[in-house]
């Protein structure tokens, strides 16, 4: 867990209990909600908007946008909701937030509920994380005993805010920030036709505001250090640090805080982070932001680890995940792995997503068992182009995005696995 | 083996999990997470609905939905191998060859105590730690083939 000085991993490992209001606040915790207090309403939206804070699910949204949105609307009451569904394999940063430092996320929640006069919010935590939705529950409760939650909340007359934990069960489509709604709503966690935006009709159709765990740890950051220190912790495209998840066949796996503008190559290979292959063989790709992303070459990693720097390179930060692969790895095996994964948790809603990834998965089959064509790669990737513009929501648009990167650099290969 | 649990148990464990729409997943599993069989029989998924003023099939449309709530009975400890690509290529393609021949059944069949049965599992959040087993709330990591065999044994003493 690098980084001279890391904002948002400060506290982990320093508290005896996470859950403890009064170690929290001993490290520096709950003077940020004091401070949106005092700045007041349109003060806060500036620091998130000076702090080009962009959305840490994966989207890369910038969150002071989608705050001014949500303001604007009149109706209510608005819902605050946190993701925290953390399904992108090779993703494991919210995590550390949730079970070491669970009160900085509900902090930035406590903010969101002062600015849009929330009366409730909810944290959506996945099935996978029980143990870590009881240590959620006990901040919960010991803010709320504190009276950091509840009524009157630090004093401020009608300030009246919860916030309740509701568990997922094992489905990574509830991610989508829709079916997450739908899902915390108690039904099956299928996307919702889109529009209308979230922003007007989302939890119980009211105005509604998603955002990852660790954009609402970026939170009380912003306000404590200011936006604009924020932001230059980073670079101009995106503010502040990142958590990345560095896993694969590298030396240090584990979580990461980053300032955004760090050198791709560093996260690689310097002893401070990756420190190298653990096979000592050459890196052969990277998967970044989890299976929905793209692969990276080594042509393609002299660049910054910033959104601009990656986007430049056709790359993206995603969720933070860098998954190592050395030169033992086959892409078409890799791809395989990858259609499987989404096989197994397309919703079934659309023809494309539901069939479209099991004929792809077919077709790679026949390239790892020596049955494929030479036309056949370019089948595969029309295939996947196909049910990419073809699919209702971000699963099924994502589910080629890795075969095609690997099509689209390393062709060679799938050429050789084919026949004629 | 836990005993079976009486409509009351149910009942008490659906109030304390909030016993409205919202809090069904989380209903769902603490009725299975207590249950003998590790699983929501229908007569649970009929309380469910009345407790919650809903239908059956509604109940069982979401049971069946997410994967982490099961219908049907299973054995007393599944172990779950995450086989996501950062724990495939880091080995856990084997960890499914060292249960076999550790349990002595294939995947997805129960032991003949019905202690074990063992499943692949999407990604469970510790891919640092890859390959890993999961057992209901607990995640094993960094395997080996001695310490699935430990992990057997501790199981086994456990019960
Ligand atoms: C299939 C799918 C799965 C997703 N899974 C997650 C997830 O596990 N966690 C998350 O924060 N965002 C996830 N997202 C992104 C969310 O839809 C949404 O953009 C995000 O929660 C918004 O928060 P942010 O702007 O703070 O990133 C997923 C999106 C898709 C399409
Ligand atoms: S794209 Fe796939 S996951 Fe998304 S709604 Fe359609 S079928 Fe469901
Ligand atoms: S890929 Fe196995 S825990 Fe994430």
């Amino acid at each position: 867990m690098s980084m001279k000085e890391p904002v948002l991993l400060k506290r982990v490992g320093k508290m005896k209990n996470p859950a403890s209001v009064e170690e929290y606040r001993q490290l520096g915790g709950f003077s940020a909600i004091q401070k949106a207090i005092e700045i007041g309403k349109d003060q806060i939206l500036n620091e998130v908007d000076t702090a080009n804070l962009r959305g840490r699910g994966g989207a890369a949204y910038p969150a002071g946008r989608k705050w001014r949105q949500l303001f604007a609307i009149e109706e209510g009451p608005k819902y605050i909701v946190c993701n925290a569904d953390e399904g992108e394999p090779g993703t494991f940063k919210d995590k550390v937030l949730l079970a070491e430092d669970p009160l900085s996320v509900i902090e930035g929640m406590l903010v969101a509920g002062y600015l849009f006069d929330s009366p409730e919010g909810f944290i959506y935590i996945r099935g996978e994380y029980r143990a870590i939705q009881k240590v959620f529950q006990e901040a919960i409760d010991n803010a709320c005993a504190a009276g950091l939650l509840g009524t009157d909340i630090l004093g401020v007359k009608g300030f009246d805010y919860t916030i309740a934990v509701v568990s997922g069960a094992g489905a990574y489509v509830c991610g989508e920030n829709s079916a997450l709604l739908n899902s915390v709503e108690g039904k099956a966690g299928r996307p919702r036709v889109k529009p209308p935006h979230l922003a007007e009709v989302g939890l119980y159709s009211q105005p509604t505001l998603v955002n990852n765990v660790e954009t609402f740890a970026c939170i009380p950051v912003i306000l404590n250090i200011g936006g604009q220190a924020f932001l230059e912790m980073g670079t101009e495209d995106g503010g502040g640090t990142k958590l990345v998840c560095l896993s694969g066949h590298i030396k240090n796996r584990g979580t990461y805080e980053v300032p955004l503008g760090t050198p791709l190559a560093d996260l690689l290979y310097s002893e401070e982070y990756g420190g190298g292959t653990s096979s000592g063989r050459p890196v052969k790709f990277l998967h970044l932001g989890g299976q929905s992303g793209p692969l990276a070459f080594p042509e393609q990693l002299d660049g910054l680890y910033s959104y601009q720097g990656l986007a430049d390179k056709g790359l993206a930060v995603g969720s933070g995940a860098i998954v190592v692969l050395d030169d033992s790895v086959s892409l078409v095996e890799y791809s395989k792995k990858v259609l499987e994964f989404f096989v197994h948790e397309s919703c079934g809603k659309c023809t494309p997503c539901r069939i479209g990834t099991t004929r792809a998965l077919e077709l790679l089959d026949d390239f790892a068992s020596d049955k494929a064509k030479a036309e056949d790669i370019d089948n595969l990737d029309t295939m996947l182009a196909n049910i990419n513009g073809l699919s209702a929501c971000g699963l099924g648009q994502a589910a080629g995005v890795a075969v095609r990167t690997a099509i689209k650099h390393r062709k060679e290969e799938f050429s050789s696995a084919a026949r004629g | 083996m836990s005993k079976l649990l009486s409509e009351t148990e149910k009942t008490t464990i659906i109030d304390q999990n909030g016993s409205r729409q919202e809090n069904i997943l989380n209903i769902l599993l603490a009725l299975q997470e207590a249950s003998a069989g590790g699983y929501v029989d229908q007569e649970t998924i009929a309380l469910v609905a009345k407790k919650l003023s809903t239908t059956e099939t509604k109940v069982f449309e979401i049971a069946s939905f997410y994967s982490m709530i099961e219908t049907k009975p299973q054995a007393a400890y599944v172990l779950e191998v995450c086989n996501s690509a950062p724990c495939h290529f880091t080995k856990s393609d084997e960890v499914s060859g060292w249960l076999e021949a550790e349990l002595g059944v294939k995947r997805g069949e129960p032991t003949s105590d019905g202690l074990f049965s063992f499943r692949f599992t999407p990604c469970v959040g510790a891919c640092d730690v890859g390959p890993v087993i999961k057992v209901k709330d607990a995640v094993y990591g960094d395997l080996s083939r001695d310490k699935v065999k430990e992990l057997i044994q501790n199981l086994k003493k456990s019960k």
